[in-house]
């Protein structure tokens, strides 16, 4: 196909910062996330991320096909199973707040509650001799889903691998691959640098939750 | 990036291999039996004394001779014993590749630890070993020795380049990891870990067969004499990922050079087979070359 004759898509309003590109090995144009980023789209394009023990949330509306990913973790700072009982603690926010928005965005435009599902990749346990930060997302995001009745379609997390997740909204399609050890230190500095941010900066307690 | 600086490091592999020349140097158990093996007066009693005069390497050399990497029936107790039954130019092989880990050492870098590079590394030994074995008619513990060396240029791009190598590393990534490795670091630094390697065995005058190896592993039909060992480094590097990936999908990995199973006489319709059960077999391994290899 004629590259140049293709426009890149319209973002929703509000997602303009995000990078996005043309990618060849999927045919599509590709919005890539960050650490602490999420996307919301209504086009037929693909979302891609790399995960070490960050979690991503796919999550889509089968019917209209609106949908989106974010990409979190809980803050580490939290204590071995403080952050359970901590309830809407402010890790637990964090994550909240990382999945309420994704759902929210999602509603606003065309997503019904009752027809969305729910992609879970990540949480890996990808530096050695460290307490599992991967497994305490995974048991976050998968209480939060529970809590929430959502509908979980599938799932690839835990385990020692980072991986490389592409999203496509519009069919539900998602393509996750392992990624080589070659290429754990990268990843963890880049979720390193996150987790500082969101350490320093703890959410306010002015996060509308349902 | 100046254009100056770019053209300065377009050719400049042997000025990146000779900065680390103090960092990193070849063992002297194996200049000591590299010279024997290849001297025509010397004899397997010179090259026994040779190890015995290294009581680390003979520790190393004893242990591999009784696992399960050799399988022989009777246990090997002298170093002469190990010569012999062996091989001298085996044991050539072993000397390097028991303490190549340990020469590295002191090329830090912050990109990749020693422990996931080493290991990468290992599983490309020992599939090339297995495959060797299986098609017949290599040196299985030089092709050994050549795909446990394969990525070595990594270490010194990592050390002397970090910033440009983690360009690279990122270009991949941004990629949806399509874009192989050798190619960005290309884009980024004009040269790449595969031709710094070759330099690197150049400058440390190891056999030709491991030079080519090392260089042309992602570029098999540069091979000059040695394009079966080549293409069969190229093989087991792909493989190496699949069995760390803990993968049975070609899918997951960088795509085979379809050549290189030509040049190694294996047909397309066998191919899925051997490699199920290659991948499988150094699976089993791994912990115990480890152990032998990289003294864990």
């Amino acid at each position: 196909m004629d590259i140049s004759q293709t426009r890149i898509p319209l973002s929703l309003p509000g997602f303009e910062h995000i990078k996005r590109a043309w990618n060849d090995a999927h045919d599509t144009f590709a919005a890539r996330l960050n650490p602490g980023e999420y996307y919301v789209t209504k086009n037929e394009e693909a979302i891609y991320t790399t995960l070490g023990s960050c979690i991503s949330a796919c999550i889509r509306d089968r019917v209209t096909g609106v949908g989106g990913m974010n990409h979190f973790m809980l803050p580490a700072s939290v204590g071995e199973s403080g952050w359970k009982a901590a309830g809407l603690g402010s890790s637990t926010r964090y994550g909240n707040f990382a999945m309420e928005h994704l759902i929210n965005e999602i509603l606003k435009n065309g997503g019904s509650r009752k027809h969305l599902e729910v992609k879970l990749f990540g949480g890996g346990r990808i530096i050695a001799n460290m307490t599992d930060v991967g497994l305490r997302n995974i048991e976050f995001a998968r209480d939060y889903v529970a809590t929430e009745g959502l509908l979980v379609t599938s799932e690839d997390v835990g385990d020692v691998f980072p991986r490389m997740v592409v999203y496509f909204p519009s069919t539900g399609k998602v393509r996750v691959k392992r990624l080589r050890s070659l290429h754990n230190n990268t990843i963890v500095e880049q979720e390193t640098k996150y987790l500082h941010t969101i350490e320093d900066k703890p959410v306010g307690g002015d996060i509308e939750l349902f | 990036m100046t254009n100056e600086t770019k053209n300065i490091m377009t050719n400049n592999a042997a000025e990146l291999v000779r900065g680390v020349g103090n960092l990193v140097t070849l063992p002297d158990v194996f200049i000591r039996i590299n010279s024997l093996v290849e001297n025509p007066n010397s004899s397997t009693a010179d090259i026994a004394k040779a190890v015995q005069q290294d009581p680390s390497f003979t520790v190393r050399l004893l242990r591999v001779a009784n696992s399960s990497f050799y399988g022989l029936s009777s246990s090997v107790d002298t170093v002469s014993k190990a010569v012999s039954i062996i091989g001298t130019g085996q044991i050539r092989s072993l000397a390097l590749a028991t303490s190549v880990a340990s020469s590295f050492e002191g090329l830090s870098n912050t990109l990749v630890s020693m422990e996931h590079f080493w290991r990468h590394s290992l599983y490309c030994a020992l599939i090339a070993r297995i495959m060797a074995k299986k098609i017949g008619r290599f040196d299985a513990d030089a092709v050994f020795t050549a795909a446990l060396l394969h990525d070595i240029g990594e270490l010194v791009l990592f050390n002397r380049l970090p910033k440009e190598s983690q360009e690279a590393l990122l270009l991949v990534l941004d990629s949806v990891d399509e874009l192989p490795i050798y190619q960005a670091e290309r884009q980024v630094m004009a040269l790449d870990h595969a031709e710094v390697g070759g330099e690197l065995a150049r400058q440390w005058k190891l056999p030709l067969m491991l030079a080519e190896c090392i260089e042309f592993h992602h570029d098999i039909s540069a091979a000059k004499q040695y394009p079966r060992e080549v293409a069969l480094t190229h093989v087991a590097n792909i493989l190496a990922l699949m069995a760390e990936i803990h993968s049975n999908e070609l899918d997951d990995v960088a795509p085979i050079d379809l050549r290189a199973w030509e040049v190694l006489g294996i047909k397309a319709e066998d191919q899925d087979e051997l490699i199920a059960a290659v991948v499988e077999e150094a699976q089993e391994e791994i912990a115990e070359a480890e152990s032998l290899f990289l003294g864990k």
